[in-house]
């Protein structure tokens, strides 16, 4: 079955039965060959073993990927796997994607003429873009710039609903003492029983904030014994606390067992059961999976940039505001209490927000004014002048994603994620350590990320069955030039993205993994 | 001028920190007023990571131009980019185990530890311990989360916070915010300091004193600047604080313009938050990330995690997973218990990028030897500037401008603020940049010069001097007066 025929099955909905020849090399190869992104491979740099090993820095960054590994027709050995990836400086197999993403070589470029910029123009930078630059924006501009590269990825009507600014947690709050504005009736917050803990920290202590106890006003919606956190489980929280619900706020995708929620269906029912707003924590989610924020209701999201964006670690973050909040009316509820709380201030009535100056509208920000009067829309929320070179480092990631789609990226994803499944499923059995003629095999591992590809991103949980196995695997795995996340006690993450992963990296994974399930189990 | 250029150079040649000025790039006249980026040459990608170069300069245009623009935007130290360029490196070596793995011999610390190597750089130059101090987010960020943390109103008894009238704009919206989220309002709740006395609004301690002593019963939470943003003033700021104390005031101050400028003993002086940012005179980037004080009675962590309601140990913060205890903060465990100190009020990891470039700069700040050695020079510095100003100029040209930042060094940093004649100002500032002399401006009528001991030099006064009363000449011919 050609690449395009697994795709259009996966969008589907339904898995594959991939051809009996899927666990060979050659498929595998094969798939690389009719990938239409893998030219985007090249863009990146991938850690090689050698440079992992790397005890100091010796002035060398790895060689640019080929998009397929080079095959010179002749084999050294009987093992396909020993045409490609054992040379040391080949790239590893790079699946921490959902974790850090690898450096776009575009960084460099980006980062340099951000440096050049700063040394030459000294101030006049903020004022001043340089025409041949790759960042096409003065500083005070650049934040916009990136901002109006989110729109697609992340499904807005337009840069006025994206905003590019500090770190994931902090726009939560900003987000929240924005949009969380609780009344005796209306007081609680909903979110999932086991939220990536700075999403718990920062609920908790925003309560906390408004003298409200956590205990009464946090509710947490449970996920049944696989920690699957089924639609309609969620959809049931929501109706049976509507009423006395100001927030709902969720992750787009989950971040230990990579469940991809039905965005677009809880939030249609929450609007629609009078829930005032409903947040998106999309640091997985966000150039991983295809988004419609403006088109299904958002109210607001937040997002990191160091995952599946490879912007770098801790790199600037962004957040999304339905243009819904951006006028100067605010809606009324049925008990004819604003849904939100606006001021009257200056210039006119907008959404109560912790302001700083940059939140203010460009062409009045340097009267110094006393008077705040927001940029319309998500821009509004800014605090201070960003980090011209974080944001340097961030347009140049973006600017991988405006070659291609999200609708291409996830269709590799698609297949890239359905193709490791599968290939891991051979891996199942646990070979019996005793030669008593105990024929039970009990399987290694279990995949804890839901099985229909619609619900799920590029990432992978796979949980380990047996005390001990997760330090023996992981060693093994890092031996063989696999990089992946565990997650003590027992859950290896393993994410193929669709920018930079091959098929090849998918068939060596899973091959590396058995054998590493096989020798930590002898 | 002669006499001046002489004293000048004399002065450089005799300055024991004329050196550090070797370790920042100066833009020179040609690049100060370019629109393009210097063309790449063949082979313009480096192979090495550490290969970053200026473009190769044109002579005759060589020449640094006059940068007296340090208290708006500090100049690139040279290291700088070989440290960003290590950090991208790390990155493309390591990918996430960048996050874990140490280098030998690398200058940069791994990933997880770089908000505390940061905070390590900067704690001298606030003068505080490494743990009252935390490198994040942005200043009117940090501003909001102090707030948020220590400012507790009650309507019925202390509510009030107390700000100068002529705040940077930004404080004031965050007091404003700050205030409405607890359904307040400016009215009831916002009072300004104003200067009964002077035009400039420079304000004496003992103006800010009585406003506070007024208002004392009512006040929750007093945030001031270090250094005043519009006139240059630096503050008192252990006595205003002390002051505020006896009053049973919370103290922030805004450190904006006086961190890496003026000497601060942020703890001794018993100040209880502090917050600023790092791309003026600490010469980190434009919108570096900032950075925090928490004096150590304000963030102390009474209890253990497993006792008793743990959350009545510690001040409630709006909190982040970066400001948990690090030995758990990897268990993700739905209990956020902070560690003690300013890092527990980090709520995530920090750019490394960001963090990198603020770093390296630092080390200039520790290779200097610090504040107190540079406001040496800085005293000298702004004092020779004015001097030039006074009596080294015209009386025409005098005429035509008044320094409102006070006279008295103790009362300033670097800075002096001009206050032109109506309508010079755009022309003034024309004919500087022409000139290639980098001032700042504030409209209507302000000039702000700020001559940084770390690379300013004495002949670079002289010239702006020069420069200066040229420029007030043709806007004199302008205005037709």
């Amino acid at each position: 079955m050609d690449f395009q025929t697994l795709v259009k099955i996966l969008r589907a909905g339904r898995v594959p039965d991939f051809h009996p020849d899927a666990d060979s090399f050659a498929y595998a190869d094969a798939l690389d060959a009719q990938d239409g992104l893998s030219h985007l491979r090249e863009q990146f740099i991938i850690p090689t073993r050698t440079s992992l090993k790397k005890r100091a820095l010796d002035g060398t960054v790895p060689d640019a990927p080929s998009p397929r590994p080079r095959t010179n027709g002749s084999t050294k050995s009987s093992h396909p796997d020993k045409k490609y990836g054992d040379d040391d400086n080949d790239p590893s197999i790079y699946l921490i994607g959902n974790s850090l993403g690898a450096q776009p070589r575009a960084v460099r470029a980006h980062v340099d003429a951000q440096l050049e910029t700063w040394a030459s123009l000294g101030v006049n930078g903020h004022f001043t873009a340089l025409e041949n630059s790759p960042l096409g924006a003065s500083w005070q501009d650049l934040a916009e710039e990136c901002g109006r590269k989110f729109v697609p990825i992340v499904g807005a009507a337009s840069a006025s609903e994206v905003v590019v600014m500090n770190t994931l947690t902090l726009n939560l709050h900003l987000m929240m003492a924005s949009f969380y504005r609780p009344t005796e009736k209306r007081h609680k917050i909903l979110l999932e029983w086991r939220p990536f803990p700075s999403d718990w920290y920062a609920i908790q202590s925003q309560i906390a904030w408004h003298g409200l106890d956590p205990a009464t006003s946090m509710v947490e919606i449970q996920p049944d014994a696989d920690q699957y956190l089924a639609t309609a489980a969620i959809l049931a929280a929501i109706d049976e606390h509507a009423d006395s619900t100001a927030l709902l706020l969720l992750p787009g995708i989950q971040y230990y067992t990579g469940q991809l929620l039905d965005m677009a269906r809880i939030t249609a029912h929450a609007k629609a059961r009078g829930v005032p707003v409903v947040g998106w924590d999309l640091a997985h989610a966000a150039g991983n999976v295809e988004l419609r924020l403006h088109e299904w209701g958002v109210d607001f999201a937040v997002w990191c940039t160091y995952k599946y964006l490879n912007a770098g670690p801790g790199a600037i973050a962004g957040a999304f505001v339905h243009e819904r909040h951006h006028g100067r009316d605010e809606p009324q509820d049925e008990d004819g209490e604003a849904k939100g709380s606006s001021s009257v201030w200056g210039a006119g009535q907008f959404r109560h927000r912790l302001a700083g100056w940059y939140g203010a509208d460009k062409s009045v920000r340097f009267d110094m004014a006393k008077t705040f009067v927001p940029t319309p829309g998500a821009p509004g929320y800014q605090l201070s002048n960003p980090s011209a070179i974080d944001l340097a480092a961030l347009s140049a990631a973006l600017s991988v994603f405006g070659q291609t789609s999200m609708a291409a990226l996830r269709d590799k994803a698609l297949l890239l994620t359905a193709y490791a499944e599968h290939l891991l499923g051979k891996s199942l059995p646990l070979p019996s350590s005793s030669g008593n003629g105990d024929a039970a095999v009990r399987p290694a591992f279990r995949i804890i990320t839901p099985a229909n590809p619609a619900e799920r991103g590029s990432q992978l949980s796979l949980l380990l069955l047996r005390p001990g196995l997760l330090d023996r695997v992981s060693r093994y795995l890092v031996e063989n030039g696999v990089v992946f996340d565990a997650r003590k006690p027992d859950v290896i993450r393993v994410a193929p993205v669709p920018m930079y992963c091959s098929f090849v990296d998918v068939w060596r994974f899973a091959d590396v993994f058995r054998r590493a399930i096989a020798v930590s189990s002898a | 001028m002669v006499d001046a250029r002489q004293r000048a150079r004399a002065l450089d040649q005799s300055d024991a920190l004329a050196s550090t000025r070797g370790e920042f790039n100066i833009p020179t006249r040609a690049q100060i007023a370019s629109s393009r980026l210097s063309d790449p040459g063949p082979g313009a990608i480096p192979a090495s990571p550490h290969n970053f170069k200026l473009p190769s300069r044109d002579l005759a245009a060589s020449g640094g131009c006059v940068y007296l623009c340090g208290n708006s935007l500090g100049l690139q130290p040279k290291r700088t980019p070989a440290r960003i360029g290590q950090y991208l490196a790390t990155w493309a070596a390591h990918g996430v185990q960048g996050h874990f793995k140490p280098l030998d011999d690398s200058p940069l610390p791994t990933w997880v530890d770089v908000d505390a190597r940061a905070a390590e750089l900067v704690a001298p130059i606030v003068g505080a311990a490494e743990s009252e101090v935390a490198v994040m987010q942005t200043l009117t960020a940090n501003l909001h989360l102090l707030m948020s943390a220590f400012y507790h109103p009650d309507i019925n008894g202390r509510h009030k916070i107390i700000l100068e009238s002529r705040a940077f704009p930004s404080d004031h919206f965050a007091v404003e915010t700050q205030l409405r989220h607890h359904g307040l309002t400016p009215e009831t709740s916002m009072v300004t300091i104003q200067s009964p006395f002077s035009e400039d609004n420079v304000l004496s301690s003992y103006d800010i004193m009585s406003v506070i002593s007024t208002h004392a019963a009512s006040t929750a939470l007093i945030l001031l600047p270090g250094i005043q943003y519009y006139t240059g003033q630096l503050l008192d700021i252990p006595v205003i604080t002390a002051f505020a104390h006896k009053h049973g005031i919370f103290v922030v101050w805004d450190l904006a313009h006086a961190v890496g400028n003026v000497p601060l003993s942020l703890h001794d002086w018993d100040v209880d938050a502090a917050a600023w940012c790092s791309y003026k005179y600490l010469n980190g980037g434009p919108g570096c990330i900032g950075g925090l004080f928490v004096h150590e009675r304000n963030s102390l962590v009474t209890k253990a995690v497993t006792d008793d309601k743990p959350e009545e140990g510690y001040s409630n913060r709006l909190a982040g997973w970066w400001g948990n205890d690090k030995r758990t903060r990897f268990a993700m465990a739905n209990k956020f218990h902070p560690v003690s100190g300013a890092a527990g009020f980090q709520l995530s990891n920090p750019s490394v990028l960001d963090i990198t470039s603020l770093s390296a700069s630092l080390e200039v700040f520790a290779l200097a030897g610090g504040v107190p050695t540079l406001r040496k020079k800085s005293l000298t510095l702004t004092a020779f500037l004015e001097s030039l100003l006074v009596s080294a100029m015209s009386a025409d040209h005098r005429a035509l401008f008044r320094i409102i930042t006070p006279s008295d060094p103790e009362q300033r940093g670097a800075q002096l603020s001009l206050l032109l004649s109506p309508g010079m100002l755009e022309t003034v500032m024309k004919e500087l940049e022409a000139r290639s002399v980098i001032v700042d401006e504030r409209k209507p009528d302000v000039i702000r010069v700020a001559p940084a001991p770390l690379y300013n030099t004495f002949s670079d006064c002289v010239e702006f001097v020069e420069a200066f009363s040229a420029a007030l000449e043709a806007a004199k011919g302008a205005k037709g007066g």
